[in-house]
C-alpha cells in the first residue's frame, strides 16, 4: 500500500482573481485535479492527500468543494493538507506534506494537471512515462524526459531537453518518504527545484527507478492555456 | 577553410580543414608567450603517449616556431563542452567520469616521486600575489581584498616544507579544458605549473566541482541546479577518494585551493568575478582557521 500526494500549493498573481486551473470542472461535475487521480489503482492507495494553500482555501473555499468530491468519487480516504504559506517547488509541497501529515513508507505523487490510467504501480521508486508520438499535440518545453535502458531501469531525466522519446507524465513513486525528504533538503537552497532534480540527485547516488507505464495520457495544462 | 576564434589564453585557435580532415592551429604571436606555448606543446606530446583509458589527448602533428611566433598544428576533437555534457549525461555517464578522472590522476601520482616543495615556493608565490594585488587598479584600494590576502600571507607563513608527488600534471585541469566526446574525454590546454604536482591537477579540477569557476565563464542558458547536483557529486567523490588515501591530500589541498583562488585574483578586472573570488576566499580562510583551532 502506498500514500498518494497531489500537491496543487503553487501560487501565482492570477489567483488572486482567477480560480487555479486544477481546481476547475469539467463537463460531467469532476474537478480536474480529482479527476487526475482517477486513473491510478486505488486498491493500492491507503491514504490520498490533497496539498493545497490557504489562501486559495479562504478565497474560493476549496476544502468543502473537494469534500463534495470525494464524496462524489467514493474516495473515503482523501484528505485535504492545507499550506500557511506558498511553496517554492512542487518538491517542498510533497516534503511538507510528508511531514505535516507524518507519512511513512511507500508515496505516489500525481500532479494535478494531467490525467493518465495504469493497472499497477509496484512499491518502489518510479517515473510515469509516456510516448512523445502517442501524443496528438506536443508541447516539448514544459516537459521533462526520461532516458529508460533495454531492460527498463531510468538512467536519466532532464528538464525541457528532449533527449528521449519517453517524457514523465506527471506520476513519481518513492519507496521511502523519509528518503525524498532528505533528498528534499539536500537540495531545498537550489531554485528552481524539480521532482526531476531530486530523482537525479538520487540516481547519481545509485538508487534504482524503473519506468511506469501508462495509457490514456491527457495533459490539461495544454488545454487550460489555450483557453486561457 | 580556416574558422579563427579566441582561445582563453589569448592565442589565437583556428579550425582548418585540410583535405577533409579538421585540425586545429594554435598560434601566439607575442613573442614573450612563445616559450610558453612550446612548453604547453611539448607537455602534450608527452601526455599523449601514455595510455589513461577514456581520458585521451589531442595528437599535435607539426610545431612550427621563430623568435616572434609559434603555431601548433593538433587533431581536432568533435566534442561537446562541460555545461552541454552534464545537461544530457545520465548516471552512469557521471560514474564514468569520476572514474576516469581517479584514474588520470592515479596514474599521475605513480609517474610522479614524492618530494619536499620547499616553504619558500609557497610563500614567494604569495608574495608575488600580494605583488600584483597591490598593483592591480581594481584591487589596490579594495580593503576586503587587501585584509583578505593579508591573512592568506599569514596562513602560507604557516604551511612550511610539504612533503607530496612532484613530476606530472596537466597544469590546468579545469571542465573548460577538457572536450567530452562520448565517454571519452580529451584534455586541452595543458600549461606549465608553479609546482608539478598531481595534486595541482586535484586543485584544479575541484575549482570547478567545489566553486563551479567554468561556469562564471559560461553565458548561454543551462540548468543551474542540474549542473550543481553533478557537480557536487563529482567533488564529493574526487574528495573522498583522495581524503582516504593521501596525507598529503588531508595537508595540503586546502592551502593550495586558497592559493589557486588568489593567484586568480590577483588578475580580477571584472566586478562580479571579482565579489565572487573573495566570497570564495573568504570561506576558505574560515576553514582553514577553523581546522588550525580543531
Amino acid at each position: 500500500m502506498m500514500t498518494l500526494i497531489v500537491p496543487i500549493a503553487a501560487d501565482h498573481a492570477d489567483y488572486a482573481r482567477k480560480l487555479p486551473s486544477p481546481f476547475k470542472y469539467d463537463d460531467e461535475g469532476t474537478m480536474f485535479c480529482v479527476k487526475a487521480i482517477t486513473g491510478l489503482p486505488m486498491s493500492e492507495i491507503s491514504e490520498i492527500y490533497f496539498v493545497i494553500l490557504r489562501e486559495h482555501e479562504e478565497r474560493f473555499m476549496l476544502s468543502e468543494q473537494l469534500s463534495m468530491q470525494f464524496r462524489k468519487h467514493k474516495l473515503t480516504n482523501a484528505h485535504v493538507t492545507i499550506l500557511d504559506n506558498p511553496t517554492s517547488s512542487q518538491a517542498e509541497t510533497v516534503a511538507q506534506a510528508i511531514r505535516i501529515n507524518n507519512i511513512e513508507g511507500v508515496v505516489f505523487i500525481k500532479d494535478a494537471d494531467c490525467y493518465f490510467s495504469t493497472d499497477e504501480i509496484l512499491p518502489q521508486n518510479g517515473v510515469a512515462i509516456y510516448a512523445l508520438e502517442n501524443l496528438p499535440i506536443v508541447d516539448p518545453q514544459h516537459k521533462s524526459y526520461v532516458a529508460v535502458d533495454d531492460m527498463f531501469y531510468v538512467t536519466n531525466i532532464i528538464e525541457k531537453r528532449v533527449v528521449s522519446h519517453f517524457f514523465s507524465a506527471g506520476g513519481y513513486c518513492f519507496e521511502d518518504a523519509g528518503e525524498f525528504c532528505h533528498y528534499y533538503d539536500k537540495l531545498k537552497d537550489y531554485t528552481p527545484l524539480y521532482l526531476s532534480h531530486i530523482i537525479y540527485s538520487m540516481l547519481l547516488d545509485k538508487k534504482i527507478f524503473r519506468p511506469i507505464e501508462i495509457d490514456d495520457y491527457k495533459d490539461w495544462s495544454v488545454k487550460y492555456a489555450m483557453h486561457e | 577553410m580556416r574558422l579563427d576564434i579566441q582561445g582563453h589564453s589569448g592565442c589565437d585557435i583556428a579550425i582548418v580543414n585540410e583535405d577533409n580532415e579538421l585540425h586545429i592551429h594554435k598560434s601566439t604571436h607575442d613573442p614573450a608567450y612563445v616559450p610558453r606555448l612550446i612548453n604547453q606543446a611539448n607537455k602534450q606530446i608527452t601526455a599523449s603517449k601514455r595510455e589513461y583509458q577514456n581520458i585521451r589527448v589531442p595528437k599535435i602533428f607539426e610545431v612550427e616556431q621563430s623568435e616572434s611566433d609559434a603555431t601548433i598544428k593538433m587533431e581536432y576533437i568533435y566534442s561537446k563542452n562541460f555545461v552541454e555534457y552534464f545537461e544530457n549525461a545520465g548516471f552512469e555517464q557521471i560514474k564514468y567520469l569520476i572514474g576516469a578522472i581517479k584514474y588520470f590522476i592515479d596514474l599521475e601520482i605513480n609517474a610522479s616521486t614524492m618530494q619536499t616543495v620547499p616553504s619558500h615556493i609557497l610563500t614567494d608565490k604569495m608574495a608575488d600575489v600580494a605583488r600584483k594585488v597591490s598593483k592591480n587598479i581594481h584591487l589596490k584600494d579594495d580593503e576586503e581584498a587587501l585584509k583578505l590576502v593579508k591573512r592568506s600571507q599569514e596562513i602560507m607563513d604557516g604551511v612550511g616544507d610539504m612533503e607530496m608527488p612532484v613530476g606530472t600534471c596537466h597544469g590546468d585541469l579545469t571542465f573548460s579544458n577538457i572536450l567530452f566526446n562520448g565517454n571519452n574525454y580529451y584534455l586541452i590546454d595543458f600549461l606549465d605549473s608553479f609546482i608539478e604536482s598531481p595534486l595541482l591537477d586535484i586543485v584544479k579540477i575541484r575549482q570547478d566541482t567545489a566553486y563551479l569557476w567554468s561556469t562564471l565563464m559560461y553565458h548561454k542558458p543551462f540548468d543551474k541546479v542540474r549542473l550543481s547536483i553533478v557537480s557536487e557529486k563529482i567533488d564529493k567523490a574526487i574528495d573522498e577518494y583522495f581524503t582516504t588515501q593521501y596525507q598529503w591530500y588531508r595537508k595540503y589541498y586546502m592551502p593550495l585551493q586558497l592559493m589557486n583562488f588568489l593567484r586568480i585574483l590577483q588578475y580580477g578586472h571584472d566586478e562580479k568575478v571579482i565579489a565572487y573570488l573573495k566570497r570564495v576566499i573568504s570561506g576558505q580562510l574560515a576553514t582553514l582557521n577553523n581546522s588550525k583551532n580543531d
